[in-house]
């Protein structure tokens, strides 16, 4: 009998905190609850199909994400690279032919981590190999990259590192490594900033702003 | 009148074919006409108040044509005042015989323009109205054509925004992507977003950032933080404005009114972020430079003591793009997404990432992060 009635408390004890708690639409403690109680899988009227439209796109997995990159070996101006490379590199090398690639100047890591060969596979130059030697598609190269930089990969593939393609509407279009990043000098550049303005310099210097 | 109008009309006799609840077929202002009985008492009270207040006037030439319209006296001289120099403008335009069609039809669109209800009290019709009003304004005054939209908030959507602090470069391209975007002053070199340069190993101290450098960049032991406006979901600059020209959308996008603020720059003063900018005089834009795909609530064009901000591009995201300073960044410091739905980017960061926001004990709820690699 006392069980029972602890039970009715107990349910009533509830029943008040959830209606209490439900009071108004807007009643969050914060933005995050609000996000909490709201949230849902987006399958709105926006989406960046449009916006995608006409580029060429290829969709990769990468553990639990999905999601499309641009297609790559379209946009390499000398590729199939067979077309010259017809013979294995070190027998092209010192031959009388045409040189190629003297504006490669290689500066990703040290010479002693990495050279050509660390990426381009050179039994076939129309592919990529692996640290160990597998074959791998010019188009994947983010799976070369991902062999050293981790870090950087797993907030690429969760959306933290990179730019996107187009819109934030679904389906997410991310840019790959190699369209931000220079594969033989992936370093950002030093330059100078595009806007300065001379209106809050000019009120700086009279003492107008402080 | 039979549409629920929140502005008067004036009729300069462009638009022959509708016809005010006051006057009808034959003419006449008063009596005669018999379809209009059960307005009889509203119309009486309207003649006795028009009356009353301009007496013999009104059958002046072109000048009821001003006035045809159904108000009280109290709010015919309210409008009066408050608007005195758009109806003598009106005035003068409709009484003259010179003035041609174009000018009569400015002056319709500024009448009907000064009178229009705020738009956050708008039925879409009346937005769609407003922007149409404003578009064949535009051309008017320039010859030239702008797309303007009225696009409301989309449902399931909360717009949030996710800024690298250690992929910023400090390039600028984003602030320059933003002027471009949004119309802003190019004479007071007005700018949304600031990029403030800061040591490193020594905290977020705002007061001794540099957020007008000029050098070459990313300079040797300096981060970059940008910010803007946060769009907060508990905005301090929205409960502070006296005549509700600043409110946040379903969306989450805190947008203002450019025609209902009144440029009072309380919202300037409660803002903890520095978000809001004002205009001191009326921007101007190249008329090439102009962005012509605007947003009633973004980027269309301002006018002279009006409070303006970032919008996270309305007029892009509405439509499903990103703002301008993301796709302008070079760096992908700039991350923004739908917060509602699970499988955005915005909320992978959120959830994997060390994410902070500025000022978080005020308790304003930015939906603007920062974090780091």
């Amino acid at each position: 009998m006392k069980n029972r009635t602890s039970t009715y408390y107990v349910i009533l004890l509830l029943v008040v905190t959830l209606v209490s708690c439900k009071g108004g639409e807007e009643e969050y403690h914060s933005v995050t609850d609000k996000i909490e109680a709201k949230q849902t899988p987006y399958h709105g009227a926006l989406s960046s199909e449009e916006l995608l439209a006409g580029k060429d796109l290829i969709s990769i997995t990468e553990g639990e994400h999905t999601f499309l990159i641009p297609e790559r070996k379209g946009q390499i101006t000398s590729y199939a690279c067979i077309e010259c490379h017809s013979k294995p590199v070190s027998q092209m090398k010192g031959s009388d032919i045409q040189k190629a690639h003297w504006d490669i100047k290689l500066n990703h890591a040290s010479s002693e981590t990495m050279d050509c060969a660390t990426c381009h596979n050179p039994k076939d130059m129309n592919q990529l190999n692996t640290l160990t030697g597998a074959d791998l598609d010019f188009n994947l190269s983010h799976k070369l990259c991902m062999q050293c930089h981790s870090g950087q990969f797993e907030d690429w593939k969760g959306g933290a590192h990179g730019k996107k393609v187009a819109g934030w509407a679904p389906p997410r279009a991310s840019m790959t490594c190699v369209n931000c990043h220079n594969p033989h000098d992936p370093g950002l550049e030093k330059r100078w900033p595009v806007q300065f303005n001379t209106k809050t310099e000019i009120e700086r210097q009279e003492g107008l702003d402080d | 009148m039979s549409d629920n109008k929140k502005w008067f009309s004036i009729d300069l006799g462009l638009n022959k074919k509708k016809e005010t609840s006051g006057s009808c077929g034959c003419g006449k202002t008063s009596g005669g006409c018999n379809s209009h009985k059960e307005e009889l008492s509203a119309d009486e009270f309207y003649e006795a108040a028009i009356d009353a207040s301009i007496g013999e006037e009104r059958h002046k030439d072109g000048f009821e044509q001003v006035f045809d319209v159904k108000m009280d006296r109290r709010q015919a001289f309210k409008k009066l005042t408050a608007s005195l120099l758009i109806g003598a403008g009106a005035v003068s335009t409709s009484c003259s015989v010179t003035t041609g069609k174009d000018t009569k039809e400015k002056a319709q669109i500024d009448w009907e323009e000064q009178f229009k209800g705020n738009y956050k009290l708008m039925t879409d019709d009346e937005k769609q109205k407003t922007i149409d009003r404003l578009m064949r304004s535009y051309e008017l005054r320039t010859g030239k054509n702008i797309a303007m939209t009225a696009e409301n908030a989309e449902e399931n959507v909360l717009f949030g925004y996710a800024f690298n602090i250690s992929q910023c470069q400090g390039y600028m391209n984003c602030v320059s992507a933003c002027v471009e975007e949004n119309n802003q002053d190019r004479d007071s070199e007005m700018q949304y977003i600031r990029i403030h340069e800061m040591k490193d190993g020594e905290g977020l101290k705002f007061e001794e950032a540099d957020d007008n450098y000029y050098h070459e960049v990313p300079a040797e032991g300096h981060f970059y933080l940008g910010t803007q406006c946060f769009h907060c979901d508990n905005p301090p600059c929205v409960d502070v404005c006296p005549v509700q020209a600043t409110w946040k959308e379903e969306d989450g996008l805190v947008v203002v009114d450019y025609d209902w603020c009144v440029g009072c720059r309380y919202c300037m003063a409660a803002c903890p972020y520095d978000g809001r900018r004002f205009n001191w005089s009326k921007p101007e834009v190249p008329e090439n430079e102009v962005n012509k795909n605007q947003h009633y609530l973004g980027n269309r064009m301002r006018k002279k003591g009006v409070v303006e901000k970032c919008t996270f591009c309305v007029q892009r995201t509405r439509k499903g793009e990103n703002p301008a300073c993301v796709e302008a960044c070079p760096t992908g410091a700039r991350i923004f997404g739908n917060l509602l739905d699970p499988d955005s980017t915005i909320r992978w960061v959120l959830a994997n990432k060390k994410v902070f926001r500025l000022k978080e004990d005020l308790g304003t709820e930015p939906k603007f992060w920062y974090f780091m690699d």
